[in-house]
């Protein structure tokens, strides 16, 4: 289509198309230019404390990564409640997502709306009204007495994660053929069977990318953690925000290029695969 | 067969709820309840200034709220406003340009705009606070070309904390536009370049109408955050540009008071819901999600 | 301690003993009652061996929090091989307020805060001692070097027998600033608002606050609300004016020296560390007297471990390894004998014994003032009309 797009050919027309390209570029640099400076100060030698001056090239801090123990302990923390928050809202927003796509019923809409409130709301009166909801025992929660610490992080985890897991799965699903279902059970498989073989490969992929927002969201979220997190259990960001203040050692540089990275790197097998898959199934049909 | 059907009915009827049921618990429990629970809070005192708040209708806290912390309010509003408008700017281009001109690399350059917010938030906002700098190259470059003064400055500047709210923020606008305008049938946009023989009312009377769903659901993913943010006004501004983020946070995180800080957190959603729906009925746009 | 108290304990300690902790016991009948609380109660079983400190069996540990830049690499070593104790140490300790407010709802419930020491100012240690008693006393069998402590460290107001606390270090809050972007020195309070370029002061009330009542003759010993009203004027003016661009706990000492600050209220020791990497920082104390102050070592009531807690303590009151700690910190330490085991160390050192702010003398002793306590009501006037110039208030 973009071929087709480009048949009129005014002066004008083409001046203006230069000009959204470069403003896109603009877009493009504006995105970048924090993770050059991000990247290049991992290899920066600071003196003193904090590195946010450029004094001189160096590969001491990438060959040393781990040196600076607490924030490797915080990311440790991180991906540990990344890990179990993932797995608990990709269950939880996976069921909710088959039951909208897969059964119409009464309250449905309902249920769509419920999904959305969490994303609308700030993080902030998240963080607040969780904050609000553990410092006091509740009848509603059997009166559990939530000291501040690993579960009270990753009940706030699963808690924004769900929706996005229900909204993403949810999405993926719409296009799916349920006839397939039924025909497996006509033919007499068990639901069980049925559900292992036939509906679970066909949203295994909406159902990774999801669990991969989730990880994405939870290892990165900063205010409602800030919030609900005792006083010693510091997650990656929220060690971040203390060495902000404090001391800036190079390695929170390489520790963050080595997400980027390997984030990057994710996404390209997962686009790569996605692609293959999507040419799959355009060969099969 | 008419049994099993009797069955796979009786299964339609109920499983739905059987599958929600854990979810929608786990969201009551910890999302709709703590709402309760933050509004308790809002009109609890304190019996004395380090014990636990009690319950009693103390409407004084939001009194308290609206008297004490008015332009903090305004001014979160304002920049996260100005923010949204920004990251408009910056990302309808951006998206256009890989909806309709990125061809086999569309999925590359939609990984290029996701890709810098793999790195941490904060480590994000640290990187424009040396960007920003005072002895950085970008002051350096506006202090000569004579944008600046001679002694201008970004960092602690208004400017700079609007500046981080549109970059943090940025991808929640350029995704739902680019989504919106990989939806729209090329044939649709040749038949209105045939019509208006103008790319440029082409775009304005077919393009720009149909990426409104985008433009209203970026809006609000940038706003909202934006509004509520606290870390981009403590690394990049000043004691002038505190938002009501870094009230909530000071109230709740550091001086403890937690009546107050509640209060302010359930005006601040409460206004922030006003200026959705609002923005929602002027739009008329009905599919929020 | 009321005998319900103690039947609490007795029963905690059964449970624990069963190898449930409270929280887990909690979770546990949780789960059990309908299922309803699903996630806690199944986080709280598997997240409940991590969170309790107790059991000092043979492989003991101690973790401490503390502020930044109070320790050496050394000290923590040495510390360990001398006593045999594992040391968690955690510098998280950035601001007095908002570390009582990360303690504050665990504590206030008698939870676990993970710590089995921490430091905090004389006024927060006041209230830590005082108003709302979270701390227990240090023991005393396990800290003999409490004799080191220095004569006028003895006796403060909110701890007059030092049962609770031991001083961990001592500063001075100055003016910091860079020479080349200020041209030149700074002695006043008014010479830091004239200069050139941004200035912060500290979020810390009682330095900020305490630095404009003395520049403007306010007695800081017995401070009130209505005597201080003057310099919160003057501070309000100057953040209104834009010569205080803002509030900070640490972060200036990056800022400085990145040239992004050219002045700021600092503390004296965080100074003295930033001159060796750049020696255009310079540390002044307003010629109309800068405030002195005391962090204080104080054990968490919650912890099970105030014996080693106490070691952690007694360790650091042996004058040569608190002179280890003095070169490496350069804040003024509370240990009788200190500069002799300085001047024995030699070299950098040694030197330390000339530098009023690491060893003070008496006439520089004089020019410094503390803050004095303020009642509950009184603090609560500061700290209101504090955080109003803060920005966030």
């Amino acid at each position: 289509m973009s071929a087709s797009s480009g048949t009129v050919t005014s002066t004008g027309g083409r001046i203006g198309r230069r000009l959204v390209d470069l403003a896109a570029g603009l877009g493009l640099v504006y995105l970048f230019l924090p993770i050059f400076v991000i990247v290049a100060f991992s290899f920066n030698k600071p003196i003193g404390r904090f590195n946010a001056v450029w004094q001189e090239f160096t590969l001491d801090n990438w060959l040393d990564p781990f040196k600076d123990k607490a924030l490797v302990d915080a990311l440790k923390l991180s991906l540990e409640v990344a890990a179990i928050a993932t797995v608990i809202a990709t269950v939880l927003g996976t069921f909710v997502a088959l039951a909208l796509v897969r059964y119409r019923f009464r309250g449905g809409q309902a249920v769509n709306f419920l999904l959305v409130l969490p994303l609308t709301a700030p993080e902030i009166v998240l963080g607040a009204s969780l904050l609000t909801l553990f410092l006091e025992p509740h009848l509603v929660l059997i009166n559990h007495n939530f000291a501040l610490g690993f579960t009270t992080i990753v009940l706030a985890h699963i808690m924004f994660c769900v929706s996005y897991v229900a909204l993403t799965v949810k999405a993926r699903l719409r296009g799916f053929d349920w006839t397939l279902e039924d025909a497996a059970m006509d033919l007499g498989a068990p639901p069980t069977r049925t559900f292992m073989r036939i509906t679970l490969p066909l949203i295994t992929p909406g159902i990774l990318a999801a669990a991969l927002l989730s990880f994405a969201l939870s290892i990165d979220d900063f205010i409602i953690t800030y919030f609900v997190s005792g006083p010693s259990t510091t997650t990656f960001p929220i060690r971040i925000f203390g060495q902000s203040r404090t001391a800036t050692p190079p390695q929170i540089n390489v520790l963050a290029s080595m997400i980027l990275f390997g984030s990057i790197i994710v996404l390209a097998v997962g686009t790569l695969f996605g692609q293959r898959r999507e040419r799959r199934l355009n060969q099969a049909t | 067969m008419n049994e099993r059907d009797e069955q796979g009915r009786k299964r339609a009827r109920y499983s739905p709820w059987i599958l929600l049921g854990p979810g929608m618990l786990f969201l009551f429990l910890f999302f709709f309840f703590p709402l309760y629970t933050l509004g308790r809070m809002s009109l609890s005192y304190r019996p004395s200034r380090f014990a636990n708040p009690k319950f009693g209708w103390e409407w004084d806290n939001f009194s308290h709220a609206f008297s004490q912390y008015g332009s903090q309010f305004t001014r979160s509003f304002v920049y996260a406003a100005l923010a949204t408008l920004l990251a408009l700017i910056i990302a309808y281009p951006l998206a256009y340009v890989i909806a309709f001109r990125g061809g086999r690399f569309r999925n590359i350059l939609l990984g290029l705009v996701v890709v810098p917010f793999f790195t941490n938030f904060l480590i994000r906002t640290l990187a424009w606070k040396t960007i920003l700098g005072d002895q950085g190259t970008v002051v350096g470059f506006l202090r000569d070309v004579g944008i600046l003064g001679p002694t201008g400055t970004l960092l602690r500047t208004p400017l700079a904390v609007i500046g981080g709210l549109t970059y943090n923020f940025l991808p929640f606008m350029v995704l739902p536009i680019y989504v919106a305008l990989e939806k729209i049938d090329p044939r649709l946009i040749d038949a209105a370049r045939d019509l208006y023989s103008n790319t440029w009312r082409a775009f304005r009377k077919v393009i720009v109408p149909l990426s409104m769903p985008g433009v209203f659901a970026g809006s609000l993913l940038v706003f909202i955050p934006a509004a509520g943010d606290f870390v981009n006004a403590y690394y990049l501004g000043n004691a002038q540009t505190s938002m009501i983020g870094n009230v909530v946070q000071d109230q709740f995180l550091v001086q403890t008071n937690y009546p107050v800080a509640a209060a302010l957190s359930f005006v601040f959603m409460a206004i922030v819901m006003v200026i959705v729906v609002i923005y929602a009925w002027i739009l008329g746009t009905e599919d929020i999600a | 301690m009321s005998n319900r108290d103690d039947r609490i304990r007795h029963d905690q300690a059964r449970l624990a003993r069963l190898g449930l902790s409270r929280r887990q016991f909690l979770g546990r009948s949780g789960a059990l009652l309908g299922g309803l609380a699903v996630g806690p109660a199944l986080l709280a079983a598997c997240g409940g061996s991590s969170g309790t400190g107790s059991s000092s069996g043979s492989d003991k540990s101690v973790s401490i929090s503390n502020w930044t830049s109070y320790i050496t690499d050394q000290s923590k070593k040495d510390f360990t091989k001398d006593t045999g104790i594992k040391l968690t140490y955690t510098e998280d300790i950035n601001d007095n307020e908002e570390y009582f407010a990360k303690i504050r709802p665990n504590l206030s419930r008698n939870q676990s805060i993970g710590r089995d020491g921490i430091v905090l100012t004389d006024w927060m240690a006041n209230r830590m001692i005082n108003q709302v008693k979270w701390v227990q006393p240090l023991d005393a069998a396990a800290f003999p070097n409490k004799a080191n402590l220095r004569g006028p460290l003895k006796a403060p107001g909110f701890d007059p027998t030092r049962k609770y606390s031991a001083p961990w270090a001592s500063g001075v809050t100055g003016i910091a600033y860079n020479i080349k972007t200020t041209g030149k020195e700074i002695r006043t309070v008014q010479d830091y608002l004239d200069a050139p370029g941004t200035k912060t002061a500290l979020t810390e009330m009682r330095d900020t606050v305490g630095l404009f009542m003395r520049s403007m003759g306010i007695d800081t010993a017995t401070p009130t609300y209505s005597k201080a009203q003057p310099a919160f004027d003057a501070l309000q003016k100057a953040v209104s004016d834009g010569k205080i661009k803002g509030f900070n706990g640490n972060e200036y000492v990056s800022d400085l020296g990145a040239g992004n600050l050219s002045a700021a209220f600092a503390w004296s020791g965080d100074v003295a560390q930033i001159t060796l990497d750049n020696p255009d920082v310079r540390f002044a104390v307003p010629e109309s007297g800068g405030m002195l102050w005391s962090d204080n070592f104080m054990i968490p009531k919650t912890t099970d471990k105030a014996n080693l807690a106490s070691d952690w303590i007694n360790f650091f009151y042996d004058p040569k390894n608190a002179a280890i700690l003095t070169a490496g910190i350069k804040y003024i330490s509370p240990v009788e004998g200190v500069d002799a085991e300085l001047t024995k160390m030699g070299g950098k050192a040694a030197a330390l014994v000339e530098n009023p702010l690491v060893v003070p003398t008496d006439e520089f002793l004089a020019t410094l003032a503390i803050f004095g306590p303020l009642d509950s009501a009184e603090e609560v006037k500061f700290d209101k009309r504090f955080s109003q110039i803060l920005g966030s208030g």
